[in-house]
């Protein structure tokens, strides 16, 4: 009796220990090992909203026939969940072979700098991608071998899909007004007080989440400074401030709205998918965002909208924030490197473009020039816009990308800025004081 | 008292041990070594994935005592322990004590419903209410205008001024319910010949209230005390699903600060440093309450 419930609670405590720690079965140990050269790639990106993920599906059908063996194994997770999965997953010998990972210094550069991602320099040559993308987008997606300098030296990743932010318009307010698109930024404000005497929300905005504050706030940046000032902010280069008078009037132009009331009634305590399905729904006359909202403003509402980028200075030229969606990287550890690679190419493809741009969202690639996708439409304003900024080189940046702590100060400081408890030379000062910092630490 | 031996009849004590085995081999692995990883990586500078690990000392700690956020954060925890802690109490007290001494009908339903709040998960509770303090279409603006109010019907989670306590309120809707329940419980026992004496003698409700009730739901309200002065402490789920700290700094917590630090920073030895810091401080006042607890019952007997 003694020596049973002795042996009963070890067994008990082995068991519970064991199922424990067991590895949960996932769907790569229930295929069959690699008999007949059957390859599995482990495939993670983050497309999880219906329509973009029926493209990776077909996408992987299409590179599975096309490579009789392979099997594409794919996992699916929201971005915010594969950001903090991920550098662990790259580590593990048996994690993906290929993984969305997202560009800037906290994610890219640190997986750069652990040694963990694929230089795809070879593959470059290659496939001959440089005729894909401009070394402008490359640059988003390289990092020096250290990851310490951002915009040069290895790529690490390909770009599927291209953003760019601008102005959604409901169609239908400014048929009915008879507003014109404006051209210059001064038509651009006129009009806002002229929608606001109307009534109607100028610009639906809300700034609880905090992010979509950096594009309202970028977007009137890019429209004065210089594209070699984005660029050497963003990289960390050349030494430049944040605190200059440029920086210091679109902080001012941007209270001053929120002050005169053009954006959303209690911005403040709105966050950005509640102000998109209120902008949908018809209340508000235009949103500043990225092209991504154009899949969801296309379906689903009786309104119409078109894009329209943010318009320059009158007798001046502005950029505009853009940029490549978050690129697919290879593995350093990965067995399956040409494999690998050669999925990364399918993602690049004339075809991938066509399904994304079917799907609404703009293609990093070219379209082929059969194609048979509608552009009469909001999709089609969204093209326009990011092919316009590529002719004139006007494609700027995410600032939050500048430094590991540059995302959370903009959102603290511009909360402050639109809430108007600090003025726009605080604003400036206090973002500069993290940039010069983060300029040290690099240094020492 | 009778006199207590150690020996049981029949079976040597140390067997006993073995029936804790199990759970004593799952407390070890899965909580006691966690913790002890966490204060050595908070010695170490460290992204929490690549083979670079290196010793730095106090460092992290030293950055820490120094880092205004980190002073902002705990202030804003303590502001909590008042919404999370004693607001309930008084509350869950003073329901307690409506509900107890007479017979209410449907007395079943508003023990289960004031309660339902503590069973729901923190991120469903913070979804709810932030589309409860939404400016535009949530119910309490709605409400403050439909009743005239419209200079209260302010934009809650984006004030300056009322973001914190308006976060600070849902953890009272949350806390004040399992406060009323532990304290409804405790009056059972507490015996009512008291009541009667002290009627007899002339004492209204609320001097039998302060003079019978509280004293003798000493160790209940130690309880409620501990547990949600703890969840005050470690709130981090609702500030993330409500206001992600702003606006500004106004609803950072230290839960919050550990998250950044450890997942969109990458620094793991920081992280570990606000949590060990932090869980020191929870030791601390928990120890705190219960030393003065005992006292008071010393006192008492």
């Amino acid at each position: 009796m003694k020596k049973r419930s002795i042996f009963l609670s070890i067994s008990l405590a082995l068991m519970i220990l064991l199922s424990a720690c067991a590895k949960p079965a996932s769907p790569a140990d229930q295929t069959p090992a690699a008999n007949t050269g059957e390859q599995v790639l482990l495939v993670w990106d983050q497309f999880y909203r219906d329509e973009e993920s029926k493209v990776m599906e077909t996408l992987n059908a299409e590179f599975e026939a096309a490579h009789p063996g392979v099997k594409i194994q794919r996992e699916v997770k929201v971005l915010a969940d594969l950001q903090t999965t991920v550098k662990l997953a790259l580590a593990n010998a048996d994690g993906p072979d290929v993984a969305q990972v997202n560009q800037g210094r906290n994610d890219m550069g640190a997986l750069v700098e652990a040694g963990l991602l694929l230089p795809l320099n070879p593959y470059l040559e290659k496939y001959n991608w440089s005729s894909v993308f401009s070394t402008s987008v490359a640059s988003r997606n390289s990092f020096t071998e250290d990851g310490k300098t951002f915009g040069t030296g290895n790529l690490y990743g390909v770009s599927p899909t291209a953003e760019v932010v601008g102005v959604f318009y409901n169609k239908d307010i400014f048929k009915k007004n008879r507003w014109d698109v404006p051209t210059t930024f001064e038509d651009f404000e006129a009009l806002l007080a002229k929608i606001k005497t109307e009534g109607i929300t100028p610009i639906s905005f809300g700034s609880l989440d905090g992010w979509n504050a950096i594009h309202e706030y970028s977007a009137i940046q890019h429209l004065l400074v210089s594209l070699d000032y984005i660029n050497n902010l963003t990289y960390g280069v050349n030494n430049v401030s944040f605190d200059i008078p440029e920086n210091r009037q679109a902080a001012q132009i941007l209270q001053d709205w929120a002050k005169a009331g053009y954006f959303t009634e209690g911005f403040p305590g709105i966050g950005y998918d509640d102000c998109n399905n209120l902008f949908k729904a018809g209340n508000g006359a235009m949103t500043i965002t990225g092209s991504w909202l154009a899949p969801e403003l296309m379906v689903g509402t009786d309104q119409e909208f078109g894009f329209f980028l943010l318009p320059p200075f009158a007798g001046k030229t502005g950029l505009a924030i853009g940029g490549v969606g978050i690129p697919f990287a290879i593995r350093k550890t990965t067995e399956k490197q040409d494999l690998a690679a050669e999925y990364l190419n399918w993602m690049i493809s004339p075809r991938a473009a066509e399904l994304w741009a079917e799907a609404g969202m703009l293609p990093a690639m070219a379209l082929p020039e059969d194609s048979k996708v509608d552009t009469n439409n909001l999709f089609g304003d969204t093209l326009n816009a990011w092919n316009a900024i590529n002719k004139e080189n006007a494609v700027g940046h995410y600032i939050d990308w500048a430094t590991p702590t540059f995302y959370d100060t903009l959102v603290a400081e511009l909360q402050k800025l639109l809430g108007g408890i600090s003025t726009p030379a605080n604003f400036t000062e206090a973002v500069e004081a993290d940039y010069k910092a983060y300029l040290q630490s690099k240094s020492e | 008292m009778a006199h207590v031996t150690n020996k049981y009849p029949g079976e040597s004590r140390w067997k006993g041990l073995w029936y804790l085995l199990p759970t004593l081999l799952v407390y070890l692995l899965f909580t006691f070594l966690p913790i002890l990883e966490t204060i050595r990586s908070s010695f170490y500078q460290w992204d929490g994935f690549s083979q670079n690990r290196t010793w730095i000392g106090l460092a992290n700690y030293v950055e820490l005592f120094t880092d205004p956020k980190f002073h902002n954060a705990l202030r804003n925890n303590l502001v909590f322990v008042i919404f999370f802690s004693i607001i309930p109490i008084l509350i869950g007290l003073f329901l307690a004590s409506l509900l107890s001494r007479r017979a209410i009908p449907g007395f079943a339903f508003f023990r289960t419903a004031l309660f339902l709040p503590q069973v729901i998960s923190m991120v469903v509770v913070g979804v709810i209410w932030r589309w409860m303090f939404n400016p535009t279409f949530g119910p309490i603006n709605l409400f403050l205008r439909q009743i005239g109010l419209d200079v209260f019907a302010i934009s809650w989670l984006g004030d300056f001024t009322w973001a914190l306590p308006a976060v600070g309120s849902i953890g009272t809707w949350v806390q004040y319910g399992f406060c009323m329940v532990l304290f409804l419980a405790g009056m059972q026992h507490i015996n009512e010949e008291y009541y009667e004496a002290a009627s007899l003698d002339g004492a209204n409700a609320f001097q039998q209230f302060i003079h019978i009730t509280v004293p003798g739901l000493r160790s209940e309200i130690t309880v409620a005390l501990v547990t949600t002065i703890i969840a005050a402490l470690r709130v981090f789920d609702l500030v993330y699903t409500t206001t992600r700290g702003g606006p500004g700094e106004s609803t950072m917590v230290t839960g919050f600060l550990i998250y950044r630090a450890a997942f969109t920073n990458n620094r793991i030895g920081y992280a570990a440093a606000i949590a060990t810091i932090l869980t020191l401080i929870i030791l601390i006042i928990s120890l705190f309450i219960r030393h003065f607890q005992q006292q008071g019952s010393e006192e008492s007997a």
